[in-house]
């Protein structure tokens, strides 16, 4: 089983202006099963956007997203058939993802109901067993999403997209939205998951601490392309284009206390993607663009063995 | 150490109809030019004790108990012209969304005259001086930006508007809540770089509200831990976050990933959640999920301490044998 999306762009229209959004401009990505893949970038990046590409909910302008061959977007047409349910999203804020009214029990119940799977006697069971999976107490299933705290929301969210025993998970800021005591916990869940189910990751973030936490594979994007993507080690511990050391350098990092990390911040600010910069579209704030960066596109190219970069001036 | 800029003592904050402690026995200073971080949790109270400096706690929430001592007045007990006068001008606030500090129907040139002319009266040079401010925060057009309106500036601009503000009138005291927890973080940098620059450059003094230990760790002297309601640590930064006493700021911090740790260790986790600070009665609030934890943590409330680095609420110290 891979994930594989070839060459993939998605173009929004503004209805009022008729502007054009380019969302995506052209991504490629190969992950085989059981890896993960980390997704960094800022906003406007289009790492949200190939999220809910991964998971069928929205259809790209060009290029093709399969998972095991098959074309997602056409199995989403079909969904109830639950093959869809294969690939689940986990959002980041588990307050508003939980319907508020509905106890968390209720919650699992609707899904192993819509998607017809398991027999109606068997719900009560596999709700517990579900729970149980997360290391939420069963005992807690008729409580509402008030009731628990943001790290037991997020854990009934991750509970719901494992219901249908999915192969792959896209986590869309899975941790950003919660306490900084309680991130740790829900990690260690999501690597155990991995481990005992065998699941497959696509993990986004703009946090690249956690993304080096938990990823084999790192794809760091800049307005609607990848410009470097690699195993975790090899773009983080030896970055190549100039957008990711800028990344990497503007990380607060509580363990270098004392250090002057503000005094060459990235200059400008990601352009609006209605407005794309011509050439490299890092052009505008790279500290080192030469007159041709402005014109020409850049494509991965690999610089070392599976470590790709979009830069010309990388040698 | 020099006399300090302001000093809080014992400050209370609690709410109104049902008497919940907030906020408890917070004390500490600032001292002249010193910057000085409060890191917590959600509903540590961390932005309370902000709120409470400049006399805008929200409504149903009253500070009951201590003083906060700032130019021969308590801020607590004075009346409502001294506040205004000393509001945005002797101490000003940036917080973590621009949008609740701007108005949205009002030009953004026509906004700060405006905070000038309420401190000062009619000014001829007011003009240039928010234009001159909107260039010292490195806002490309000023001119443009003064006839602007905040939805037509990205966040970090509207973030950029907001500390052009807030320095308009040279503040002896910045106080921040989070003001860029919302941005990308390079956008995020370039606000932290700004406003390390004009503290330099102005000598002035700084309380950084944020969750987030690494933005701190590079621009704070001293910070503030807090847990349910109460400060449990504080001391200088690099003690604080090499060498921490409490067993909270201990878990806190290893709970972190480093980018140091090439094994990718697993994450140690703090069991449990923060208990409500009412709830807490005469215990250490972090007893319940605490592994140092004994009957003494259970029954009887740790006060601050000296020892070998920081100052910390706790009988079973890091350093201490266990």
């Amino acid at each position: 089983m891979t994930l594989a999306i070839t060459d993939v762009t998605k173009k929004y229209k503004i209805r009022t202006t008729g502007a054009q959004v380019n969302a995506l401009n052209g991504v490629t990505i190969v992950l085989p099963a059981k890896q993960t893949l980390g997704i960094v970038g800022e906003s406007g990046c289009g790492k949200s956007t190939l999220a809910r590409m991964i998971t069928g909910l929205e259809q790209p302008t060009a290029g093709t997203v399969t998972w095991n061959n098959e074309e997602i977007f056409d199995k989403a047409k079909n969904m109830l058939s639950s093959k869809h349910s294969k690939i689940q999203l986990v959002f980041q804020d588990p307050y508003s993802s939980l319907n508020p009214r509905q106890k968390i029990g209720e919650a699992l119940s609707e899904v192993l109901t819509v998607h017809k799977l398991v027999e109606k006697s068997a719900i009560p069971a596999r709700i517990d067993e579900l729970l149980t999976e997360v290391g939420i107490s069963p005992d807690l299933a008729h409580r509402y999403p008030h009731q628990l705290s943001g790290g037991q929301r997020q854990r009934v969210s991750i509970a719901r997209a494992l219901a249908s025993q999915p192969d792959l998970l896209v986590l869309d800021e899975p941790v950003s939205a919660l306490d900084v005591s309680v991130r740790a916990e829900v990690m260690n869940l999501l690597i155990d998951l991995r481990e005992r189910l065998g699941l497959t990751y696509i993990f986004i973030s703009h946090d690249l601490s956690m993304i080096r936490h938990i990823s084999d594979q790192i794809a760091v994007m800049y307005l609607g392309r990848i410009v470097e993507s690699g195993s975790w080690d090899a773009v983080l511990e030896n970055p190549r284009h100039p957008y990711t050391r800028a990344l990497i350098a503007a990380m607060p990092d509580h363990t270098m206390v004392g250090n002057d990390l503000y005094e060459a911040p990235l200059a400008g600010e990601v352009p609006d993607p209605a407005a794309m910069p011509s050439g490299c579209a890092f052009h505008l704030r790279c500290p080192i663009a030469v007159p041709s960066c402005a014109v020409n596109i850049q494509n991965l190219r690999e610089v070392e063995e599976s470590h790709l970069i979009a830069c010309q001036e990388v040698k | 150490m020099s006399s300090p800029l302001i000093k809080v003592s014992n400050l209370t904050v609690s709410t109104s109809d049902d008497n919940r402690t907030l906020v408890n026995s917070v004390s500490f200073e600032i001292a002249p030019g010193e910057a000085v971080g409060v890191v917590g949790e959600s509903g540590s109270g961390k932005t309370l004790t902000a709120l409470s400096l400049l006399g805008l706690l929200p409504r149903g929430v009253q500070a009951t108990a201590g003083s906060i001592s700032y130019d021969g007045k308590d801020l607590l007990h004075t009346d409502s012209e001294t506040l205004r006068s000393i509001r945005g001008n002797k101490i000003a606030m940036i917080y973590q969304d621009p949008m609740t500090a701007l108005n949205p129907v009002m030009r953004l040139g026509a906004q700060l005259i405006e905070v000038i002319e309420s401190h000062e009266g009619q000014s001829g040079d007011a003009t240039e001086r928010v234009l001159t401010a909107f260039s010292d925060v490195g806002i490309p057009d000023p001119k443009r930006a003064y006839e602007s309106y905040p939805h037509e500036f990205s966040g970090g601009m509207r973030q950029r508007v907001m500390i052009a503000m807030a320095l308009l009138l040279s503040p002896e005291l910045l106080i921040a809540d989070e003001p860029t927890t919302a941005l990308d973080v390079t956008i995020q940098q370039q606000i932290l770089a700004l406003v390390m620059h004009e503290r330099r450059k102005r000598n002035m003094s700084m309380l950084w509200i944020t969750h987030d230990l690494g933005v701190v760790a590079n621009l704070v002297d001293r910070v503030i831990v807090m847990y349910a309601g109460r400060i449990v640590e504080v001391g200088s930064v690099k003690d604080v976050f090499t060498n921490p006493q409490h067993p909270y700021t201990a878990g806190l911090l290893a709970s972190l990933p480093k980018a140091s740790d090439k094994n990718r260790t697993r994450l140690v986790s703090i069991p449990g959640i923060p208990p409500k600070p009412w709830t807490v009665g005469e215990s250490c609030a972090f007893s319940a999920r605490c592994t140092r934890a004994d009957d003494q943590c259970r029954t009887t409330l740790p006060l601050l301490r000296e020892n070998s680095s920081t100052q910390a609420a706790c009988f079973h110290l890091m350093g201490e044998k266990r």
